[in-house]
């Protein structure tokens, strides 16, 4: 049998473990391992298995994971969402859609110092989407907010995918935290904008709510500048040089660690239920990359992913065309896999293909990134959408109507940074050359 | 019996969880004190050795108790539209397929940890044995071919009953 065969025989086994519903960490493991036994001999496929489990387990760079998501989980069992939502409230509450556009701007904040997309979809549908229903709000809408804010944190710095990216692609996450911070804000607004256009057109959505005083608006800034500390802390600490990523994620936990204490919003139970969220999805997020590591080593004798590029490159498009071919086949894939764990397959594979054609690591991780925001709300496999249909009890469908306005103007976006790629590169260029 | 086994893995899952959780904190504690400490220039010595190894053992412990609670994540929209005994059939063969690989990995990195007993290989500053963390997690490896076939036997156990 050929080598290309043997390839294809391979994918299409991995896809047949994966409709079988066998874990998609243990699908590209074991595929990778028969791939390479086919291809090189058992023993060394034995042995390539136990080395790669191995490496990536114990990785210090692989260790800037769990930190990252341990910060995030601890951020979401202390107080830190709600006296965010609660200092936006105060400022915007008073205009069409106010709390809506409240709950995005707290969630903004609140992605500085939380990478978790599920955890802070369900955060703020305990917190905002109760307040929403006190001023009568649609619940398409309060619940395709939440639903949606979410995916901030993909963009927003410390964004565990932009991690991801990183260590997969041995991209700079300083370089990528920093090429997040305008793109982020951008989709940030556009959400904003969103509910603000909705709510004027149909003012029954999104009612107008209480008109806080200055006062009492200074009074709720404290949290929010505590968090701004910590995000610079993390993102500046980085920037300079002066912590490794992991340590950025320890210091960063630490901090938050420390405020949630001080604002007695954390206890033994809490800390532990978060360390435990932290296993979970660390684990999960490693053994998706132990797989990919040993499906990796299985491609590279293969040369697929240079087989891939050199196809693409044959066929003599223009690049922003192959571009969006890529971006096709990650929102397909994504929504049929798993948004993550299709990033983590496919992005040893296309990156040649980008880098080929001449585009930066970093911009297209920015790309992939919001990419990943849509496809994790894209109907019919929105991971975010079930959480907030779990804490909310309202039915799936009706969330999914919350959240198609939203990803127009994520579409829009997606394609601003693609045609604009020094919004994303140019604070990374300017601060870390 | 089926039911001695389970609870036997549940516990063993718990401990090794546990144990990962003490890791995790300590990765944080031990990074943060570093980072204080550098700033006075009393850096731990071999702090990237020591964060590494506890990485391993936060991560790799946990293994079970994620399959356990179904943690790792997986593609369920074609599976849940099946009847389901057709369901029942995949799970038996997904089970099996898990606890092959997972075989796999746990003998080998046993096969690896005995290699770190021999050439007695150690990290490069403190000169800690690599050994431990490989058996640790070959241990918690076999453990997890043990989670996945108690669900393969409760696949069974759901079929008599029906």
């Amino acid at each position: 049998m050929s080598v290309a065969t043997i390839s294809i025989l391979v994918i299409l086994l991995l896809f047949v473990f994966f409709l079988m519903g066998l874990e998609i960490g243990f699908s590209m493991a074991l595929a990778g391992f028969i791939g390479f036994a086919a291809i090189v001999n058992v023993n060394a496929a034995l042995n390539l298995v136990a080395k790669d489990v191995y490496a990536v387990l114990s990785s210090y760079g692989f260790t800037v994971i769990p930190m990252f998501v341990l910060m995030g989980q601890l951020g979401a069992s202390g107080g830190v969402a709600r006296n965010l939502y609660d200092s936006a409230y105060k400022f915007i509450g008073h205009i069409p859609g106010g709390l809506a556009i409240g709950t995005v701007a707290a969630a903004t904040a609140f992605k500085a110092i939380c990478g978790s997309s599920p955890a802070t979809a369900a955060t703020f549908a305990t917190i905002a989407v109760p307040e929403m229903d006190r001023y009568g709000y649609d619940r398409r809408l309060s619940c395709g907010t939440v639903t949606t804010v979410g995916t901030l944190g993909i963009l927003i710095p410390p964004s565990v995918v932009l991690i991801i990216y990183g260590v997969l692609t041995e991209t700079s996450i300083g370089r990528l935290f920093l090429a997040g911070i305008i793109p982020g804000l951008l989709v940030a607004f556009s959400f904003a904008a969103t509910l603000l256009g909705w709510s004027i057109l149909n003012p029954k959505l999104g009612p107008k709510g209480e008109k806080s005083t200055w006062k009492e608006r200074f009074a709720s800034l404290p949290p929010v500048i505590w968090v701004l500390v910590i995000f610079f802390l993390v993102v500046g600490g980085l920037m300079q040089g002066f912590f490794t990523p992991t340590e950025a994620g320890s210091v960063g936990t630490f901090a938050v660690l420390l405020l949630t204490l001080a604002k007695k919003d954390m206890d033994l139970k809490r800390f532990v239920k978060a360390v435990s969220d932290t296993l979970r999805i660390g684990c999960m997020v490693l053994m998706l990359l132990a797989g990919a590591t040993i499906l990796g080593h299985f491609f590279a004798v293969t040369r697929t992913p240079f087989l891939v590029a050199s196809w693409l490159e044959s066929l003599h498009v223009d690049r922003n065309i192959i571009i969006f071919i890529i971006i096709g086949v990650y929102l397909v894939g994504g929504s049929f896999i798993e948004d993550l764990a299709f990033l983590i397959l496919a992005t040893p594979i296309f990156l040649p293909v980008v880098l080929k054609l001449g585009y930066d690591p970093v911009w297209f991780g920015i790309i992939i990134s919001v990419v990943t925001m849509i496809g994790v709300i894209l109907p019919p496999m929105a991971i975010n959408a079930f959480v907030v249909s779990g804490v909310t009890k309202e039915p799936i469908s009706t969330v999914y109507k919350g959240i198609y306005p939203f990803i127009v103007g994520m579409s829009i976006c997606l394609l601003i940074l693609v045609f604009f790629p020094q919004i994303s590169l140019w604070l990374p260029n300017l601060f870390m050359k | 019996m089926v039911k001695t086994l389970s609870s036997i893995v549940r516990v063993l899952s718990r401990v090794m969880y546990s144990i990962a959780g003490l890791a995790l904190t300590a990765m944080m504690l031990l990074t943060v004190a570093d980072v204080i400490l550098r700033t006075f220039k009393r850096p731990i010595v071999g702090t990237y050795e020591i964060v590494g190894l506890l990485g391993a053992v936060a991560m790799g412990f946990a293994i079970p108790q994620t399959s356990r609670v179904h943690g790792h994540v997986l593609m369920d929209f074609l599976t849940t539209k099946l009847p389901i005994a057709l369901q029942k059939v995949f799970l038996v063969l997904t089970r099996l397929l898990g606890i092959a690989i997972f075989f796999i990995i746990a003998w080998n990195l046993w096969v690896l940890g005995s290699d770190y007993v021999r050439t007695g290989e150690t990290t490069l500053t403190l000169e800690f044995p690599l050994y431990p963390a490989a058996y640790g997690i070959a241990i918690c490896c076999f453990i997890e071919c043990v989670v996945l076939f108690i669900e393969l036997l409760e696949v069974g156990k759901q079929e008599t009953e029906t």
